[in-house]
């Protein structure tokens, strides 16, 4: 059995010297080895893994901002050309990295099967992508059992890190991916993938070393998604997410009705009504931490992220 | 009711997540069933009030009549599917006797591992699909696909399936591989490949999963004919005529590359793609966008702005998807239609879109 599996760098992180204030969130988050950054698809996930990627490389934090999706978005936020797969440092103390969740699963082959020829030929076995294919939980487990790797100084070729945030795939629900590793060790007893899942396991469960940050935006199906996460994250895996994001709100305050108003001025106020009531929910049900982030007039980039780090930064104080 | 698009026997709702699908099959099915059509919309997880609104109530898998009125000719059913239900329905259905199904059903790998399979949801879908078409009951079968990482993902699920339990039913499983203290014995019928493979697994997985997995194949193989049939046909009747691929964008240039992907690749595959259509698309605003008053939280300007962008992403696609490809818009709606009339409204400005061909 490989040891590496055993070494552990450092299981804290070091202790901050950030000019964070005492009691926001962001310094709460900046103590933690994982923040796994999920909600549904299209509500700007990526962007707030950005935004708290640089939020906190500029809080004297080296982060690494992981994205899993066959398409990458993170590079342009952070205006740095497409990863494919390497470690790219886009600002001080800010790393990005894309894979593809079966890269993920490819590198946990090379890295415990040490024979490169041998490693290839089962890479390139039908029967090694059939079981592969078949068996996503194996590819949750092992995103987030490299996010551990990386975190804890054990990717070979990897800068030092003191956090990765993981952009998670937008399919199915986020707590499918949280709790993919104790299903993996649950249905495997023992050998090398059972300890690493099992260490991941342990680490989504220790609510000082990992942070859940949930997403979404003030509408109808992605709030009860959230609320949906909340309950399941509770009875699944014993904890609540540290943060919630509400994203792409639109300004408050819009103007009352009066004769001759624009189109615009009419859809502003009853889409934010609607917003309103769906924040109302939200406040209702969620009793942790909650930012709400504008709806910019920004394309996918560095001036969105820059638009976004402010406003979050606004609403932590 | 409408002219220019021809309604097929079966229209499939694909595209990325959080583009409104769900929805608009709903609104689909609606006015599929206006048409005179009796019709069947199969959705998952939908919104708790969409939900109310088609009256699919909590419990999945089953078929709900949704009431229209006695000015409706056509009859809307709707139905909400359940991955694991189905599977162990499935299950329980061709397993050849009691213990046999016991054996799967009981299994640690099926119990803890089977539930999250890739693609084991669209792999359902399918399943429940083939299991109306054939039923027959509907002359038209709306369906929304689940959302996957790649929105193709869902084609692909009956041959990932089968591929799956190929591998296992075939190649990892058989008993020769292990001896009767449930340890892995030498893979030689697969030559030095098969050994190589033993031993990663052996290294990676682990033998305790190997066997449970083992187990799970050996118990599914009586099973396992059926289901490559069903993927086969299931296959068969996606690329073929009875059926039309409906594709929902969002709005944006941001989403144009996915949706000119999709749109080839659906083509590329054989299968018949329909209208595309650009869904929440910020309505032209009635005045100029004006950056800076939208960035000082100004929502009107910040509308307009969007409006601006939206009707560059949609000229954009339609240059890309060229002239023969009929592409629609909807508004964002000020509200999300949550009950059957606010549906009944989408469904209509749907119909002045599909009847404007």
């Amino acid at each position: 059995m490989p040891a590496v599996v055993k070494q552990r760098i450092s299981r804290r992180p070091r202790p901050l010297a950030t000019g964070l204030g005492e009691k926001g969130v962001l310094t709460q988050l900046a103590g933690r080895r994982l923040l796994v950054v999920t909600g549904k698809g299209g509500v700007g996930k990526s962007a707030v893994a950005a935004t708290l990627g640089t939020l906190l490389a500029r809080a004297g934090r080296r982060a690494l901002v992981l994205e899993v999706d066959p398409r990458e978005n993170v590079h342009q936020m952070l205006d740095v050309p497409p990863s494919g797969g390497d470690i790219v440092e886009a600002a001080e103390r800010l790393f990005l990295q894309n894979l593809q969740p079966r890269q993920v699963v490819d590198q946990l082959v090379r890295d415990r099967v040490r024979i490169e020829l041998i490693a290839r030929r089962i890479l390139a076995s039908p029967l090694y992508h059939n079981f592969v294919e078949g068996a996503p939980v194996l590819e949750e487990a092992a995103i987030l059992g490299h996010c551990l790797l990386l975190a804890e100084g054990r990717s070979r070729g990897a800068p030092p890190l003191d956090v990765v945030v993981l952009d998670a795939p937008a399919t199915g629900h986020g707590v499918s991916l949280l709790s993919a590793p104790s299903l993996v060790s649950a249905a495997i007893a023992a050998g090398p993938l059972a300890e690493l899942t099992g260490e991941v396991a342990e680490l989504i469960g220790d609510t000082e070393r990992s942070a859940v940050v949930v997403v979404t935006q003030a509408e109808e199906m992605p709030v009860t998604e959230a609320l949906e996460l909340r309950t399941e994250l509770a009875a699944r895996l014993d904890r609540s997410p540290e943060l919630l994001v509400v994203n792409q709100l639109l300004p408050g305050g819009p103007p009352r009705p009066r004769a001759g108003e624009s189109a615009a001025a009419k859809l502003w106020r009853r889409r934010r009504r609607l917003q309103d009531h769906e924040v109302g929910r939200l406040a209702a049900a969620w009793p942790g931490r909650r930012w709400e982030l504008p709806l910019l007039p920004f394309d996918r980039g560095p001036e969105l992220i820059e638009a976004l780090a402010a406003a979050a930064a606004g609403q932590d104080a | 009711m409408t002219t220019g698009f021809e309604w097929p026997r079966l229209l499939v709702v694909v595209g990325a997540g959080g583009v409104g699908k769900t929805t608009l099959a709903a609104a689909l099915g609606l006015l599929s069933a206006r048409g005179g059509t009796d019709t069947l919309v199969m959705t998952f997880d939908p919104s708790h009030r969409l939900k109310d609104a088609l009256g699919v109530g909590a419990e999945a898998g089953v078929e709900t009549r949704v009431e229209l009125g006695d000015a409706v000719t056509g009859r809307l059913d709707a139905s909400l599917l359940d991955a694991r239900r189905t599977f162990d329905g499935l299950v329980d259905r061709y397993a050849p006797d009691p213990a046999a199904r016991d054996r799967i059903l009981g299994n640690r790998f099926y119990r803890h591992l089977a539930g999250s399979l890739a693609g084991i949801l669209e792999y359902m879908a399918v399943e429940r699909l083939l299991e109306v078409w054939r039923a027959g009951e509907h002359e038209r079968i709306i369906l929304d696909t689940p959302p996957t990482r790649q929105a193709l993902d869902f084609l692909g699920a009956p041959r990932r399936m089968v591929s799956f339990l190929e591998s296992g039913a075939i190649k990892v499983s058989t008993r020769r591989w292990f001896v009767d203290d449930g340890r892995l014995r030498g893979a030689r019928a697969l030559g030095p490949l098969g050994r190589r493979f033993e031993s990663f697994l052996d290294d990676v997985v682990g033998l305790e999963l190997l066997r449970d997995m083992g187990e799970f194949f050996q118990a599914f193989g009586p099973l396992y004919e059926g289901f490559r049939q069903r993927a086969r046909q299931v296959e068969q009747l996606l690329v073929s005529r009875d059926t039309v691929f409906f594709l929902v964008s969002g709005a944006g240039e941001e989403n144009v590359p996915d949706t000119l992907f999709f749109a080839r690749k659906l083509e590329e595959t054989g299968h018949h793609l329909g209208p595309v259509l650009v869904n929440r698309l910020h309505p032209r605003a009635g005045l100029a966008a004006d950056r800076e008053a939208a960035v000082r939280g100004d929502g009107a300007a910040l509308l307009a702005w969007l409006a601006e962008r939206d009707a560059r992403g949609l000229e954009h696609l339609r240059t890309l998807l060229g002239p023969e490809r009929p592409l629609y818009d909807l508004p964002l709606l000020p509200e999300a239609p949550s009950e059957i009339q606010s549906l009944a409204r989408l469904a209509e400005l749907l119909a002045e879109r599909l009847r404007g061909v």
